[in-house]
């Protein structure tokens, strides 16, 4: 099984060590991974501020780099779901047939479903208050969503449990939106930073000291929010990949 | 202006692909074990008043119990010997103003919901709704389980049919009128009555 | 980079404890929804035959407009029909005038608004009475809805006591609801006895029997249609269902989804003029429905029911309000159907949504509202609509993120962005600042990062 690895362009920028800790995990699990040099974005932000056709190079020059891979991996649902459901679109291919779309998983969906995983990962004793971001639930199927009836379930959960001395919780309102939205934080300002602060305090409110969820740039967002706010309180975001892969 | 035609006409030319009508077959609605004890439940939780009788006869004295003050009891039930006011008989709707109670014959009982099937089976019908209280009076026996059911029912002679294509008006009832307009709270009695009694009449068999 | 959403959003926020109270009061409808919801194990497959029926049901509608039409009047019902806002204002008037009605009761719906009957009517002399508690209190205050359910719920008691007060000679002080709602009973009572004529909105038109289905919570549509002598019901073309056994699917998700209610207090079949009544017109109003029928991308809004669940449900109209959207229905539902109306004109919409789909997950017919609004977007340059300063950023993004070597140029040097001092970085030029704190970039982004790595293993695993 030949994996490729995708870091979107705010991870490689901002969060290096959430791609060296998707790397470092998936080699300790034993998986084939290769990161391609020359990847930048997936086109997510362009398209969903209206401009798609901005993102059809970008979908092309994707689909280039991974053709060969069977799956691809990333650290990011809503890259991964702007991918999965908007790539056949834009490569005007059948959306049934459109491989590099279907073989592309967040990690989380991956390690969950592929990869199997059940036994220990890393240690991380610590209170831990679990984002769910709106793409895993509702695009990805990461967990259940309060809005549909169905059996409760929570793959990040299911992952998390894998890790020595955690303890997950859940904020209220668990899965409704941060109010990031990509180009939405920045045209509407002062929702989104609404949004974000009342993320932010139900979080806090778990008492966790840790944040964590399957999206960097919710957790960007978050926590950009607190420090403007100057309420972050020692609080710190992580990506659920560090702590999978935390004392590996 | 537009005729019939042109605006349908207009629909025509816009639909592109016909799809077919899904069979409800495979729609596995919940069932109640007990109908009729969820819908005395949900009728409750939705604000009636239940109360079981064994008899038509005993109507008057529940009425009694139930609303001692009352003054102005309007029905065309013949069992409701108390009532003041037949609304087959008033001069108008208008007459019907002040009822503090209305009498009125229900068909069918829902138990998802807790409403109850009320065709106009009277002169006025705005007994239903004028009146301070509300009194349907309904067979314990005619109780479904859900709304798909009801709908099926209510097109039978046995539950009011004849009534309610004569007059040309039905309607289910689900407690006392409502209103959370003001700031959400939850009012009672909003434009409607203001509260309602159930009594149904068991089962002799 | 604002749009008129944005900028109204920005005043709304401004009274913190307003919008905390707004927010959380319609997330409570939204908790009340979902009880309901998770009560009925066939939930989703009822969302999905709703969906699917009413999929059917437009795709067939000229069958069924015709359907529903002969029904009517075989029940002897007078139908008329609207292909737009002044034939409707004009059909309604003309009924009014012919019965010398001066003083007409109404209850709840939305296209009266979308019409703007009501100044039509009253600058003919036609006094009309808004019975709906919500939008009494509206019309009273000269105000418009803010929600499509519960249209006067950005009110709180004291607004409506103070209205009260100067309208209704409540008694100083008494914010009651309780109170303030039997004031407003005994008031509208008066009206619903010396009206002449009565008007109601509809739920559903059912083709095979020639029904109009009401449903309300107060008996407003009842009271409105069982004293005065004419009544006149009025009903969006894409409102009706094949039969009773469709109907029965919409009528279990409605208030469920609307109010987290099991059903609405009444759910009222109006088939025939009343007994000793003068006669009852069905209006059947078109007002662009037909043609947003061929749009291949968002006929499907048309499925909508119009619970408001959508909005309930929405972060961004919970911490923005109805009013400030600039069509005249709001929330995620709003947006589409104001992009449907007249692009041009309410594009200032579509960015209030942060494309977190809640709402077509909560939606009973399952109308994909998000994926709508993300289809919107992209209509909006071709129509000269697009914000330019967004264009540029998206262009020039485009330009970096297609040039790898342009692209790793510029990512290895974004560390330097952190030595810009705050006072620039945190200016109100970067719009993000005016929310976030600006974030810190690591010296080396992964691309850099990894390549050293691997080098490293390759040279241990050497050894």
């Amino acid at each position: 099984m030949k994996v490729g690895l995708f870091i979107p362009c705010y991870v490689d920028v901002v969060y290096p060590q959430v791609g060296m800790a998707c790397y470092k995990l998936l080699r300790h699990l034993g998986i084939d991974v290769t990161y391609p040099q020359g990847q930048t974005c997936c086109g997510q932000p362009m398209a969903n501020a209206g401009f798609q056709k901005e993102a059809e190079p970008l979908a092309k020059k994707y689909k280039d780099l991974f053709e060969g891979y069977d799956y691809v991996v990333a650290p990011s649902v809503s890259c991964t779901a702007f991918i999965r459901i908007n790539y056949p679109g834009l490569l005007k291919e059948d959306s049934h047939r459109c491989h590099i779309a279907s073989n592309t998983m967040d990690m989380v969906e991956f390690l969950h479903d592929v990869v199997k995983v059940d036994k220990p990962l890393g240690k991380f004793p610590h209170k831990v208050s679990l984002h769910n971001s709106c793409h895993g639930v509702r695009e990805l199927g990461l967990s259940s969503s309060s809005e549909i009836v169905e059996p409760k379930f929570n793959k990040i959960k299911d992952l998390l449990r894998l890790v020595e001395g955690i303890e997950v919780v859940e904020p209220e309102r668990s899965d409704e939106c941060c109010g990031f939205g990509g180009m939405f934080s920045i045209e509407e300002v002062a929702v989104s930073k609404q949004m974000g602060w009342k993320k932010f305090e139900r979080h806090k409110a778990t008492g966790a000291k840790y944040i964590t969820g399957a999206d960097c740039s919710c957790l960007m967002h978050i926590a950009g929010v607190a420090a403007k706010e100057k309420a972050a309180d020692g609080i710190e975001f992580k990506h659920v990949v560090e702590i999978l892969a935390s004392g590996l | 202006m537009s005729t019939r035609k042109d605006i349908i006409d207009s629909c025509r030319s816009s639909i592109k692909t016909r799809y077919e009508r899904p069979s409800l077959g495979d729609l596995e609605p919940v069932e109640y074990p007990d109908v009729l004890l969820k819908f005395v439940a949900q009728a409750e939780s939705v604000g009636c008043n239940v109360s079981f009788a064994e008899s038509e006869d005993e109507i008057d004295g529940i009425i009694g119990a139930i609303y001692p003050d009352a003054m102005v009891i309007a029905s065309n039930m013949k069992a409701v010997k108390k009532a003041t006011v037949n609304p087959d008989e008033v001069a108008g709707a208008q007459a019907l103003n002040h009822t503090d109670v209305g009498v009125v014959r229900a068909f069918l009982g829902v138990a998802e919901n807790g409403s109850v099937w009320v065709p106009q089976t009277m002169k006025e019908r705005d007994v239903c709704f004028i009146s301070e209280n509300l009194v349907a009076v309904m067979q314990a026996k005619d109780v479904v389980g859900n709304m798909h059911e009801a709908y099926k029912k209510i097109t039978e002679k046995e539950y009011g049919y004849e009534d309610f294509s004569e007059s040309g008006y039905g309607v289910f009832i689900a407690g006392p009128s409502k209103t959370a307009d003001i700031a959400q709270v939850l009012v009672k009695g909003a434009q409607a009555a203001r509260g309602m009694t159930l009594i149904l009449i068991k089962d002799k068999s | 980079m604002s749009t008129s959403h944005s900028k109204a959003a920005k005043k709304f926020l401004e009274n913190r404890e307003y919008a905390d109270w707004h927010d959380q009061t319609f997330w409570g409808v939204r908790v009340k929804r979902d009880g309901m919801a998770h009560d009925l194990p066939e939930w989703e497959r009822l969302r999905e035959k709703a969906s699917e029926i009413k999929r059917h049901t437009l795709t067939n509608i000229d069958v069924y407009l015709e359907k529903f039409a002969d029904a009517a009047e075989k029940n002897g019902v007078i139908v008329h029909w609207a292909k737009d806002a002044r034939e409707f204002n004009e059909i309604v008037y003309g009924i009014l005038k012919d019965h010398d009605v001066k003083k007409m009761v109404k209850s709840k719906s939305m296209l009266t608004e979308e019409c703007e009957m009501n100044p039509y009517l009253e600058e003919r002399g036609i006094e009309v009475v808004e019975t709906d508690l919500g939008e009494r209190i509206l019309q009273l205050g000269g105000q418009r809805p803010s929600h499509i359910v519960m249209p006067a719920t950005h009110l709180s008691h004291h607004d409506v006591g103070e209205l009260f007060e100067e309208k209704l000679n409540t008694e100083k002080g008494n914010h009651d609801p309780t109170y303030l709602t039997y004031e407003a009973r005994l008031s509208l009572r008066d009206e619903f006895l010396t009206a002449q004529a009565g008007m109601t909105g509809g739920n559903f038109g059912v083709a095979e029997t020639g029904d109009i289905v009401v449903c309300t919570n107060e008996g407003n549509a009842d009271m409105s249609t069982s004293v005065p002598k004419l009544q006149i019901s009025v009903i969006g073309l894409e409102k009706i269902v094949p039969d009773y056994e469709a109907l029965s699917v919409f009528v279990r998700l409605l208030a469920r989804s609307a109010t987290g209610q099991p059903s609405t207090v009444y759910t009222s079949h109006f088939r025939k003029k009343r007994p000793g009544g003068e006669e009852l017109h069905f209006v059947i109003v078109d007002n662009g429905r037909s043609k947003w029928l061929g749009d291949p991308l968002h006929w499907e809004t048309l499925k909508c029911i119009r619970c408001g669940s959508c909005m309930n449900t929405c972060p961004v109209y919970r911490w923005s309000g109805g009013y400030s959207y600039s069509y005249f229905i709001p929330g995620p539902l709003g947006i589409n159907l104001g992009m449907l109306r007249d692009p041009r004109k309410y594009s200032g919409n579509v960015s209030a949504c942060t494309l977190c789909l809640s709402c077509q997950c909560t939606c009973p017919v399952k109308v994909n509202l998000g994926d709508q609004i993300y289809l919107w977007r992209q209509t909006l340059d071709e129509i000269g609509c697009a914000n330019p300063e967004k264009k540029m950023i998206c262009q020039g993004m485009e330009k970096v993120l297609t040039n790898t070597s342009l692209y790793n140029s510029l990512s290895s040097k974004a560390y330097l962005l952190n030595m810009v001092p705050s006072f620039l970085k945190d200016s109100a030029v970067n719009p993000w600042a005016y929310g976030h704190k600006m974030m810190t970039f690591p010296k080396k982004p992964f691309h850099k990062q990894i390549k050293e790595y691997i080098k490293k293993e390759q040279k241990d695993s050497e050894k």
